[in-house]
C-alpha cells in the first residue's frame, strides 16, 4: 500500500497511455456485460416456460391467424385439460414505445387457471371474469406506472388488424403478483385481458396468433402435439404445434447462435486487449529500467518491485473493469428505447446488469491487469542492477 | 576491523570464448571513518569495485565483507535488505525518480522500513534541510540544476543513515561549482557524521579531498 502513491503517479504521468489502455478495457468488459444480460434475460425467458402446456400456431408463421373455430377441436382431443387463445396485441400505451409491455388478448378463466404462476385472490379473478374491459398486469408493469386497481387505461394496438377507430379501454381488476421461488422466470410485466372484448370490437374480424393448450400428462406433449396438428393438417390453416419451451426456444435460438457468434467476438477482443495491456506494461517497464535499477539499489527485494509492477497492471484491470461496468450498466438501461434492438428487448423482464455478470466482468478485468503484468513483472524480478543501470 | 575488507577478489565476464578479467585478485581495507578517493583510468574496473562493495553486484571468487556482513555469503533477498540499512549509494547521473519530487524521492528509501507516513516525511525534509535544499522538497528532478539533483541524491543516500557512502563519480557531470559543493557535503558527512566514504573520481583534485587515494589500473590496485 505504501507503494501506491508511486504506482499512480506513473499511471498519472503517462496519462494518455493509461487512458488508451483503460478505454480499450473498459470497451472490452462493458461488450461483455451488455451481450451476457442479453444471453441471461433470453434464458431467463425460457425458464419460465413449462411442460404441460402446448402453443398451436400457424405452421407458417406467427403472422399468419388461426380461425377461432379450432379451440373447440383441439379441446376435444383426448388428454386435453384446457385451450385458450393467445393473442399478441401489441398494445402500445399513449403511443409511446418507451412505455411498451407486453399484451395479451386470452380466454381469461381457461388461461388463468393454467398459469399459476400469476399469483392473484379470488376477488380480483372474479372481478376480472365479471368484466369484458377487464384486465390483469404484472406487478412491475403496475409499479411503473403507479396503477391501482380500478384504474383504467387505454391502449392502441400497432397490429393493423387489431386496430379501430378508438383505442381499446381497460379497467384494472386485479395485479398479480409472482413467486421466484416456486416459479422462477415469470413474467411480471404482461398484461392480459378478455379475447371476447378483441374479438366484439374487431368486429368478430380478430382471429386467433396461438392457442395455448394444457395436457393432463407432460409425457404426451409429443403424442398430442402430433394430434393437434393432424387435426388441421388439410385446411387452409395448417398448424405446428410444440411446447412451450420449445415455442420460446425457436424465438430465441436465433439470440442463441448470435450469443455463440458474438461470445467469441468477446473471447477475441478480450484476447487482443491482453496484448494490448501487456505491451502497454512492457513499453512501461522498458522506459523504466534506470528506475527500476534505483529501486534495487535502495534496497527493494525483487519480489518487491515484481509486486510494483503487477500492482501498476493490475490497477489499470480495476479501472477498465470499473469504468466497463458503469458503461454497462447505464447502457443496457438505454436499449429497450434503441430502434431494433429496442424492440427486440423490451419483452424481456427484468433485464439489467445483475450482479453475478458484473462481478464476472470486473474480474476479467483484474485478471486480465494481472495477467498483462506478469511478463513485464517477472522481467523486473530477474533483472540485475548492474545491466538495468550500465549506460552507453 | 575495518569497516570495508575486499580479500582476493576476481570478477570475471565471459564475452563469447573470451574472458574478460575486470579485476583480478583485489584485495583492500577501508578502516572505520575514512574517506577513500578511488582512481584510475577508464575501463579499469572502479565501477565494478564499487559495485561489489555496495553488494549490488557479486565477484567471481573472493569475499567482501562490509560492516560486519560478509555479502558474498547473503542471498538476494538478505542482500537487498541489506543494502537498505547499510550502504547509500549515489550515481553519476540518474539517482532520482522523475515523477516522484525531490522530498518524495529522499523518501523512497525510507519506504522500505516500519517508519509512519508523517515519520517519513519529516525524516526526508530533515534530511533535505541538511543537504541545503529544504525549499526545494516540491521540485521534481527535471525543476532542478545538475548539482542539486546531485544532492538531493545525496539525501536519499543517508537518509537511512547508513554507515557507508558509496559514490560513483558524483561530480563528474558538474560544472566546477557545482562539484565544489559536493565535496565539501561529502566532506561533512565524513568528517561531522563519521560517515566511512568511498568516491570513485578522474579529477585528481577531487580526489585530493580525501583522506586517502587508491589506484586501480587494469584491475589491479596500484597504490
Ligand atoms: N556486464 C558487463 N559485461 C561485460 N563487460 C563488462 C560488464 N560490465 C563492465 N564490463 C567491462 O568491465 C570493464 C570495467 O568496467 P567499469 O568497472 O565500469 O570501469 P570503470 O568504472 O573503471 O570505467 C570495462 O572494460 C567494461 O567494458
Ligand atoms: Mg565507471
Amino acid at each position: 500500500m505504501k507503494f501506491l502513491p508511486l504506482v499512480l503517479r506513473h499511471l498519472r504521468h503517462n496519462w494518455l497511455r493509461t487512458l488508451s489502455t483503460v478505454v480499450a478495457m473498459a470497451v472490452c468488459i462493458f461488450l461483455f456485460c451488455t451481450l451476457e444480460t442479453f444471453v441471461e434475460a433470453t434464458k431467463y425467458n425460457l425458464k419460465s416456460a413449462n411442460d404441460s402446456r402446448l402453443v398451436t400456431r400457424h405452421n407458417v408463421s406467427l403472422v399468419f391467424p388461426m380461425p377461432v373455430s379450432y379451440r373447440e377441436r383441439i379441446k376435444s382431443l383426448p388428454g386435453v385439460k384446457r385451450v385458450s387463445v393467445s393473442n399478441w396485441f401489441g398494445g402500445k400505451y399513449k403511443d409511446d414505445m418507451k412505455l411498451f409491455f407486453p399484451s395479451f388478448a386470452v380466454d381469461g378463466e381457461e388461461y388463468l387457471a393454467m398459469y399459476p404462476e400469476y399469483l392473484l385472490d379470488d376477488a380480483a379473478r372474479s372481478a376480472f371474469f365479471k368484466d369484458q374491459r377487464a384486465c390483469i398486469v404484472g406487478q412491475e408493469t403496475a409499479d411503473r406506472f403507479g396503477w391501482k386497481v380500478g384504474d383504467s387505461f387505454q391502449l392502441e394496438s400497432f397490429i393493423p388488424r387489431y386496430r379501430k377507430e378508438s383505442p381499446f379501454e381497460f379497467m384494472i381488476a386485479g395485479i398479480y403478483k409472482t413467486d421466484t421461488v416456486r416459479h422462477p422466470g415469470t413474467n411480471g410485466t404482461i398484461m392480459i385481458f378478455h379475447y371476447k372484448y378483441l374479438y366484439e370490437a374487431t368486429s368478430q374480424k380478430a382471429q386467433v396468433g396461438s392457442f395455448v393448450t394444457q395436457i393432463e400428462d407432460p409425457a404426451m406433449a409429443v403424442t398430442i402435439s402430433r394430434q393437434i396438428d393432424e387435426l388441421f393438417e388439410n385446411s387452409d390453416s395448417a398448424t405446428k404445434t410444440e411446447t412451450e419451451a420449445a415455442f420460446r426456444a425457436s424465438f430465441v435460438s436465433l439470440g442463441g447462435n448470435l450469443a455463440l457468434l458474438l461470445r467469441s467476438i468477446g473471447v477475441a477482443v478480450t484476447f487482443t486487449i491482453l496484448l494490448v495491456t501487456a505491451n502497454t506494461m512492457s513499453m512501461a517497464i522498458r522506459e523504466r529500467r534506470t528506475e527500476i535499477g534505483i529501486l534495487k539499489t535502495l534496497g527493494f527485494s525483487d519480489g518487491r518491485v515484481l509486486g510494483i509492477v503487477l500492482s501498476e497492471s493490475t490497477l489499470l484491470g480495476i479501472l477498465g473493469g470499473t469504468v466497463g461496468i458503469v458503461l454497462a450498466h447505464n447502457m443496457i438501461q438505454v436499449l429497450p428505447r434503441l430502434p431494433f434492438i429496442g424492440d427486440a428487448v423490451r419483452g424481456f423482464p427484468r433485464l439489467g446488469l445483475s450482479l453475478p455478470t458484473a462481478a464476472f466482468g470486473f474480474g476479467t478485468a483484474v485478471l486480465l491487469g494481472f495477467v498483462a503484468g506478469l511478463i513485464p513483472a517477472f522481467l523486473s524480478y530477474r533483472a540485475r542492477i548492474t545491466s538495468l543501470l550500465r549506460h552507453v | 576491523m575495518a569497516t570495508i575488507e575486499v580479500e582476493n577478489v576476481r570478477k570475471v565476464y565471459h564475452r563469447d570464448a573470451e574472458e574478460l578479467v575486470v579485476l583480478d585478485g583485489i584485495t583492500v581495507e577501508v578502516p572505520d571513518g575514512d574517506y577513500v578517493a578511488l582512481m584510475g583510468p577508464s575501463g579499469s574496473g572502479k565501477t565494478t569495485l564499487l559495485n561489489l562493495i555496495a553488494g549490488i553486484d557479486r565477484p567471481t571468487s573472493g569475499t567482501v565483507t562490509v560492516a560486519g556482513t560478509e555479502l558474498t555469503a547473503l542471498s538476494e533477498r538478505d542482500l537487498a535488505q541489506w543494502r537498505s540499512r547499510n550502504v547509500g549509494f549515489i550515481f553519476q547521473f540518474y539517482n532520482l525518480i522523475p515523477v516522484l519530487n525531490a522530498e518524495e524521492n529522499v523518501a523512497l528509501p525510507l519506504l522500505l522500513t516500519n517508519l509512519s507516513r508523517s515519520e517519513r516525511k519529516k525524516r526526508a525534509l530533515m534530511t533535505l534541510e541538511l543537504v541545503g535544499l529544504a525549499d526545494r522538497s516540491n521540485h521534481f528532478p527535471r525543476q532542478l540544476s545538475g548539482g542539486q539533483e546531485q544532492r538531493v541524491a545525496i539525501a536519499q543516500a543517508i537518509v537511512t543513515d547508513p554507515s557507508v557512502l558509496l559514490a560513483d563519480e558524483p561530480t563528474g557531470d558538474l560544472d566546477a561549482r557545482s562539484a565544489e559543493e559536493i565535496l565539501r557535503l561529502l566532506e561533512t558527512l565524513n568528517r561531522d557524521l563519521k560517515k566511512t566514504i568511498v568516491m570513485v573520481t578522474h579529477d585528481p583534485r577531487a580526489a585530493q579531498r580525501a583522506r586517502t587515494q587508491k589506484h586501480l589500473e587494469k584491475g589491479v590496485l596500484v597504490s
